[in-house]
């Protein structure tokens, strides 16, 4: 694809958020007001900058991954911007403040590459858990923590008399990502060796299964103080799909699924936000006021749609509860319909065959374990989410890539689209 | 390395093509139940003056449509009023609310209606036709005029209904807009439907049914009895005839002249000769005691158990002539004198005939189904003889139509408010095409009041049959 075809693409994700909002405000009987200019300005100003920060300082990285990106970003923000208009509104200061913060790493980046990554591997590690460990400062510190809809994964920063919440363990991932593969990268040969055998399965020296563990006691850590499903389960498997794709020694896979089939045998039974999780999941109806009522109004909103849905303002998504976040993709789907839902995923299905393709063409071995985690990262979290939202999945608070609303999610993956691109600069380096 | 990482790029992204499989089968096959439940509020949001069908008549009238204003409007007024009934906010009643979802759009926003319309299906609102024929309703309404009572038409071969009038009838559009509360007490009598819905003794119409016991029970239509004044059950006041004397001038009659001339002495003696089993019986085979299914809702036509009534001598004598605690409906008269014309059996009552898309192709057909056997093939000719004789020469002669074999049998039972006229008859005798129940309640005579009905029934049916 051509530069021009990429901005071409990205100018057409700009009018369609342009216009969505602009029939969000006149349907609502307020005419087209200037939100649906500020809509188009935001989307082409943060994907235009990219797109020039991309050609300014990754200029042979691949043209394929802003359009897909864009396209996502914009159909959530109409819709958004439909639940509630201010935070619709806010999302926007976001997107800008993800696209800087791309723009920035992208620049910071330009004479030496992701080499420098590398070198600060175990500063990133110490700074991860750190950011993991952040919620859990008690709450009356000027940085403390806060229990938000019964998960501690937020921190809230008193500026006088306001205050600026986050979730730190969305920025973790991506430390940590870089951490692993920079890791994995050079230690992959020892982990590779399989000395021993029981069985047709080859084991390696029990010592060598140590990094497992601790991935396995991370996740644990994170499901028991925060009680967030959905970030404990990403992390492990991230952890064991890096170390598989790492030694491309099945025995990982194997024992990562045995770990956390007991994990999850475990956390069902020992806590109850987990068990709720899981009967919400298979008899959504069976609590209906009570734990099932979130997916049962997903089900709801998804029976209301048909192919093109109820159009923007003609549906109910704002009966579901976290209609703008976790369950951005339903509230999509009840008014654009299962066409734009349809096509949402092939866009994600897109950025996640063009990361693995940067990954196999990456120049070397850390640089192409960083793309795949990055990419593995973005799946992962996607799958789980919309899996969660279409009942395939037991429902995991987790946000979905550049369409929930959520400051912390967005700047997190703008990062992760720079990072990406800059990893497809560096094959030919 | 790479060789790793294929297999977990086309794994994850094989999971993301199921998500949306998933998700496309969620909206497939789950979609109505979830828009049914009713805790899905989305639902109630939903407008409720959608587009909807028109209910129209076998010959093409159209009698409920939406109103380009909103709601529902009723062309033909009170006409229909207790079959096609009302959409109103004081709620729906008749084949409006029975036939209320088959009458919205079919195009339900899921994929499946979505590549039915792809494939040129007509989703839009479809119509439901009806058996009734508006000829022959409105002679059933001319006919009943300011009486109070009802008619009910059936054609005998497949159980579909020609006509289905009660009156006094209020006006379907006047509940619309508000003018007429179906909730108020005083307006009862306008919103009872006494087609099935309101019970009454069926007087000598139910000697067809002990009739029919007796032709069963080995006695022929010549079989004699002795003309007298009068019959005293034992234990019971004497039962005597309508004109207080004999019935014909002369000793003896026979069984087609008893039920020529409405004997009631006669009729009461041979219940009680033939006992309380065989006439329960014929009674309970000809549908009494017994529920079926009609498109509003019915009453059970009953008489007392046959246990009930061996004990009760007096009790049996008076049933015989269709008194007492025999209560009928005129849709189940109607549904006996069909099940004669069609050698015995009793077709299902129906009055929807198919459910048409816009484009006219039947979406859902009512196929006439057999409802049961209400008299042995056996009596069938015999009776039908007899009740033809009643037209030609007895007191069924104003439900005569000239050039046509009507066979018909009347009722004169008592009532409150004088006696309530019935009659019952089905034409043309050879090939019964139509048969008929006429009630006037507190009217007269049967033979004088409600044959003269039926007559006008028989007629606009047969012009228009023709």
């Amino acid at each position: 694809m051509t530069e021009r075809a990429e901005a071409t693409l990205i100018g057409i994700a700009a009018a369609i958020a342009g216009l969505g909002v602009g029939i969000v405000t006149y349907t609502a009987g307020d005419g087209i007001t200037i939100d649906a200019l500020a809509a188009f300005a935001t989307q082409f100003a943060a994907f235009t900058g990219l797109f020039i920060a991309i050609r300014r300082w990754a200029p042979s990285a691949t043209r394929l991954l802003l359009a897909p990106v864009s396209l996502i970003a914009a159909i959530a923000a109409i819709e958004v911007f439909r639940i509630d208009p201010d935070l619709g509104r806010l999302q926007r200061w976001w997107l800008l403040l993800g696209a800087a913060i791309a723009m920035a790493v992208l620049f910071l980046l330009r004479h030496r590459g992701l080499e420098v990554l590398r070198r600060f591997r175990y500063l990133f590690l110490a700074v991860a858990l750190g950011l993991l460990l952040l919620p859990l400062t008690p709450s009356g510190w000027p940085l403390g923590g806060a229990t938000i809809n019964g998960s501690r994964l937020w921190v809230r920063l008193q500026l006088g008399e306001r205050s600026l919440s986050f979730q730190p363990g969305e920025a973790a991932k991506l430390l940590l990502v870089v951490f692993l593969a920079s890791y994995l990268a050079d230690t992959w040969r020892g982990l590779a060796e399989m000395p021993r055998s029981f069985g047709p399965l080859r084991l390696p020296e029990p010592r060598q299964l140590l990094p497992m563990l601790i991935a396995f006691g991370v996740s644990l850590m994170v499901l028991v103080y925060q009680r967030d499903l959905g970030a404990s389960l990403l992390l492990f498997v991230l952890f064991m799909l890096m170390l598989f794709v790492a030694t491309a020694r099945p025995t990982y896979l194997v024992a990562g699924g045995v770990l956390a089939a007991g994990g999850a045998l475990g956390a069902a039974s020992a806590f109850d936000h987990v068990a709720m999780r899981v009967s919400a999941w298979l008899h959504p109806f069976a609590d209906f006021t009570g734990s099932g009522y979130q997916v049962s109004q997903g089900l709801f909103a998804l029976s209301a749609s048909g192919v093109f849905g109820t159009g923007l303002g003609n549906g109910a998504p704002y009966l579901i509860p976290a209609a703008a976040t976790d369950y951005i993709f339903v509230a999509v789907i009840e008014e654009m319909g299962l066409a734009t839902g349809l096509a949402m995923l092939a866009a994600y299905a897109l950025v996640i065959a063009v990361g693995f393709g940067i990954a196999l063409r990456a120049a070397d071995r850390f640089r192409s374990l960083l793309a795949a985690g990055l990419t593995i990262t973005l799946a992962v979290q996607t799958l789980l989410i919309v899996g969660g939202v279409i009942r395939l999945l037991p429902l995991t608070g987790i946000t979905l890539p550049f369409a929930s609303y959520g400051g912390s999610s967005l700047l997190t993956n703008m990062t992760l689209v720079a990072l990406l691109a800059r990893v497809s600069h560096e094959e030919r380096a | 390395m790479k060789q790793a990482m294929r297999p977990v790029a086309i794994a994850l992204l094989a999971l993301i093509g199921f998500s949306a499989v998933w998700l496309t089968g969620i909206q497939a096959n789950a979609g109505s139940d979830y828009r049914d439940d009713p805790r899905n509020v989305r639902v109630a949001r939903a407008p409720a003056d959608t587009a909807r069908g028109n209910i129209v008549t076998a010959d093409g009238v159209v009698v409920a449509e939406d109103d380009p204003d909103g709601g529902r409007r009723y062309p033909e007024g009170s006409r229909y009023a207790h079959i096609v009934g009302y959409d109103a906010s004081a709620g729906r009643t008749g084949v409006e609310l029975t036939r209320y979802a088959a009458m919205q759009t079919r195009d339900d926003g899921s994929i499946t209606s979505w590549i039915l319309g792809l494939l040129g299906a007509d989703l839009g609102p479809p119509d439901v036709h009806l058996t009734i024929v508006d000829e022959v309703q409105q002679a059933a309404e001319a006919a009943l005029g300011s009486k109070t009572g009802a008619v009910v038409a059936i054609d005998p071969r497949t159980g579909a209904v020609l006509a289905y009038s009660s009156s006094p009838a209020f006006d379907p559009n006047d509940v619309v807009d508000g003018s007429f509360d179906p909730e108020d007490e005083g307006s009862v009598d306008e919103v009872i439907d006494r087609a099935a819905d309101r019970l009454l003794p069926p007087g000598s119409t139910f000697k067809v049914i002990v009739t029919a016991a007796a032709l069963e029970a080995g006695l022929t239509p010549d079989t004699t009895f002795d003309d007298a004044t009068e019959y005293a059950p034992p234990g019971g006041v004497a039962i005597h005839n309508a004109g207080g004397g004999d019935c014909i001038t002369g000793s003896t009659l026979t069984l087609t002249d008893a039920l020529v001339v409405s004997c009631n002495v006669v009729f009461s003696r041979l219940a009680v000769d033939l006992g309380a089993g065989a006439v329960v019986g014929a009674a309970e085979d000809a549908w009494f005691n017994h529920r079926f299914a009609w498109e509003t809702s019915a009453a059970e036509s009953s008489l007392p158990s046959a246990a009930d009534l061996a004990a009760d001598i007096p009790a049996l004598a008076q049933s015989g002539i269709g008194e007492r605690d025999v209560r009928a409906t005129p849709l189940l008269m109607a549904m006996i004198a069909a099940a004669l014309g069609n050698d015995g059996v009793a077709m299902a009552p129906y009055v929807v005939s198919d459910i048409v898309a816009p484009d006219g192709e039947a979406i859902e057909s009512t196929e006439p189904a057999v409802l049961g056997r209400m008299f042995p093939s056996a009596v069938v000719d015999d009776l039908l003889a007899m009740m033809e004789a009643v037209v030609d020469q007895g007191t069924g002669r104003p439900g005569g139509v000239s050039g046509v074999r009507v066979a018909g049998k009347t009722g004169t039972a008592e009532g409150a408010g004088g006696p309530h006229a019935w009659f019952i008859a089905v034409a043309p005798v050879e090939d019964p095409t139509i048969a008929v129940a006429v009630l006037v309640e507190g009217g007269g005579a049967g033979g004088s009041v409600a044959a003269p009905i039926a007559a006008r029934v028989i007629a606009a049916w047969l012009a228009f049959d023709s």
